[in-house]
């Protein structure tokens, strides 16, 4: 196994990321960095996804509904407040969390497809609920009832770069959990539910965590997501395409892996803009496009496209994984490996 | 002194099929209890019961006189109790040096460089450090009973419990492993379920027999195995010497 990289090339790394992202407005006209935000968006999302299937091995069908849960309580909250939506964003983690929190109960009873489906019909039933209910503005939606007070000059950069710091600080805290003893319990929980008890890991406790903590990433790049349109309804909260696209990205790159889902998003977006751009296909062939990609990654490259680049090339940029201490510093009983040999 | 760990009225049935009727036990520290009995007599029950992947129906489970039978699983293993299973159960997806680490981590509660040292002090006395970074997933069967031997020591237990960890290897692997076992044996009291004799002749105490889920017998194990009631209910003999 290749040495992970230092903590001086990560950090070197996230420095020149955040000066990339800080500096990038100033650069980029405002479609690019409005496309720009969208992937730094679904980027954070796909991570929240694989947060919970990749390394919790728990797959959700119905991760939109965290997303419609944040948006929505960002657009009810800033209208009641009469506040700028920026200074009520934490509202929405805050609201899919404790969403999350309470349907994990019943939910955690349930294993595999069982808990798939689960969470997809529970976003169902929230999404009609939602349609039925004026007081949130029905199938009609609502708009954003603060955007009088968003300065519009600095809106897309503002935008930008709350996406940016959003993905940046989410790849920095996935990677600082999965190389601590909670992510290793996290893996050993989704590689073996019944070894990890018997070692003394709390399974449910563990799953606790990453299912909450997928849901709050979930509402809060949700909730940016919205507030880029000005407006939301619940037929685009509360889309199954929104997990359709996270899983996509996710399993495409390379599920239970960091990098993953940066090159899925990648392929996700760079695919779209070719076919619909200078290809001029319709929307319709886009999807067909991904459909042959997720078929042809899932025969040759099961993993992903992510491990077979990197088990090919030897590369590791956000390896979770633990080598083993060398011999030196395992030296603590000489000779006790020729006890027994073979 | 108090024993280990007390078994009292141990009962279990799903439907009809009782899997444990009334067993009662005694294990003193440093003691290794072998169990015995034919196929569906309740062995990896009996130690599923104790670990707490199965509830009892009743009874009590006393760990170093505590009552630990409404506890869940993890907390068990964090009170002291090591479980090898039959079916290796490894976590595929990481190496063996992580394998261990996580019943380091999490069983024996260590942090840094204390976990990581003790992992490969207890990679080392399974014989598995040279295989340290390799993935659970791909070892080849010897490898994955070290592992689920390796898992148990790891997490510093009091009480280690193998269910048929020598079953499927080959004699001479039958014989590092009963090595491994007796390396460790002064430190850990043990319940070892095995099929085969002269492994469990060697590291046992005592021997206890169980069959339709209930205790037949409890002894030193060349009594036990010479006895009539073994040679009848474990091999299918009369006690006359006919099948």
């Amino acid at each position: 196994m290749t040495p992970m990289p230092t903590r001086t090339i990560l950090l070197a790394c996230a420095i020149v990321l955040v000066a990339v992202i800080a500096g990038a407005p100033f650069v980029l006209n405002e479609g690019i960095l409005r496309l720009a935000t969208e992937c730094l968006l679904l980027l954070t999302m796909a991570q929240m996804w694989n947060l919970l299937a990749g390394y919790a091995g728990l797959v959700s069908l119905g991760h939109q509904v965290f997303i419609a849960f944040g948006a929505y309580a960002l657009f009810l909250t800033s209208g009641w407040l009469e506040v700028t939506p920026i200074w009520v964003l934490p509202v929405a983690p805050l609201v899919a969390a404790a969403v999350a929190a309470i349907i994990a109960f019943p939910l955690f009873r349930l294993r595999d497809a069982y808990f798939s489906i689960a969470m997809w019909v529970f976003a169902e039933i929230i999404g009609a609920f939602t349609m039925k209910s004026q007081a949130v503005g029905g199938t009609s939606g609502v708009p954003l009832a603060t955007s009088k007070l968003i300065d519009f000059d600095w809106f897309e950069p503002t935008m930008f770069w709350l996406a940016g710091g959003l993905t940046l600080v989410t790849i920095a805290a996935l990677y600082k959990m999965m190389t601590s003893s909670f992510g290793l319990g996290l893996m050993s929980v989704r590689d073996n539910d019944l070894a990890a008890m018997s070692v003394g890991v709390d399974v449910r406790h563990n799953r606790f965590i990453a299912f909450v903590l997928s849901a709050a990433g979930c509402g809060l790049a949700g909730a940016l997501s919205f507030m880029g349109n000005l407006f939301i309804a619940p037929l685009a909260a509360f889309d199954v395409n929104w997990s359709v696209y996270m899983m996509f990205i996710a399993i495409i790159g390379g599920i239970g892996t960091l990098e993953g889902p940066i090159l899925g998003v990648i392929i996700f977006f760079g695919l779209r803009e070719v076919m619909t751009g200078p290809l001029g296909l319709s929307g319709g062939w886009y999807l067909v496009g991904l459909g042959i990609i997720a078929v042809v990654v899932m025969i040759v490259a099961p993993r992903g496209i992510w491990p077979a680049l990197r088990d090919r090339l030897g590369v590791r940029l956000l390896d979770v994984h633990r080598a083993a201490p060398r011999p030196a510093a395992a030296a603590i009983l000489p000779g006790a490996s020729e006890r027994v040999t073979g | 002194m108090a024993p280990l760990l007390r078994v009292s009225g141990l009962s279990k049935r799903f439907g009809e099929i009782v899997v444990a009727d009334n067993v009662s036990f005694e294990l003193a520290r440093g003691e290794c209890l072998g169990v015995i009995g034919p196929n569906g007599a309740g062995k990896s029950s009996l130690l599923n019961l104790i670990v707490g992947l199965l509830a009892a129906d009743g009874g009590s489970i006393m760990l170093d006189d505590r009552e630990i039978s409404s506890l869940p699983p993890h907390r068990r293993a964090r009170m002291g109790l090591g479980r090898a299973f039959q079916i290796p159960q490894p976590f595929p997806h990481l190496s063996v040096y992580e394998n261990a680490l996580v019943a380091a981590s999490y069983g024996a509660g260590l942090y840094g460089d204390a976990a990581s040292d003790w992992t490969m002090e207890v990679l080392q006395r399974t014989g598995l450090d040279a295989k340290a970074d390799k993935l659970a997933g791909a070892l080849p069967l010897i490898d994955r009973k070290r592992l689920e031997f390796a898992k148990a020591l790891a997490s510093k237990p009091k009480l280690i419990l193998l269910d048929e960890i020598a079953a499927g290897l080959t004699e001479p692997e039958v014989e590092r492993l009963v090595a491994i076992i007796k390396s460790v044996k002064a430190d850990h009291a043990m319940i070892w379920i095995e099929h085969i004799p002269h492994a469990l002749r060697a590291v046992s105490d005592r021997i206890l027999v169980l069959d339709f889920g209930r205790k037949v017998l409890e002894g030193p194990p060349a009594e036990v195995m010479d006895s009539a009631v073994v040679r009848e209910i474990y091999m299918g003999l009369k006690a006359d010497g006919v099948a």
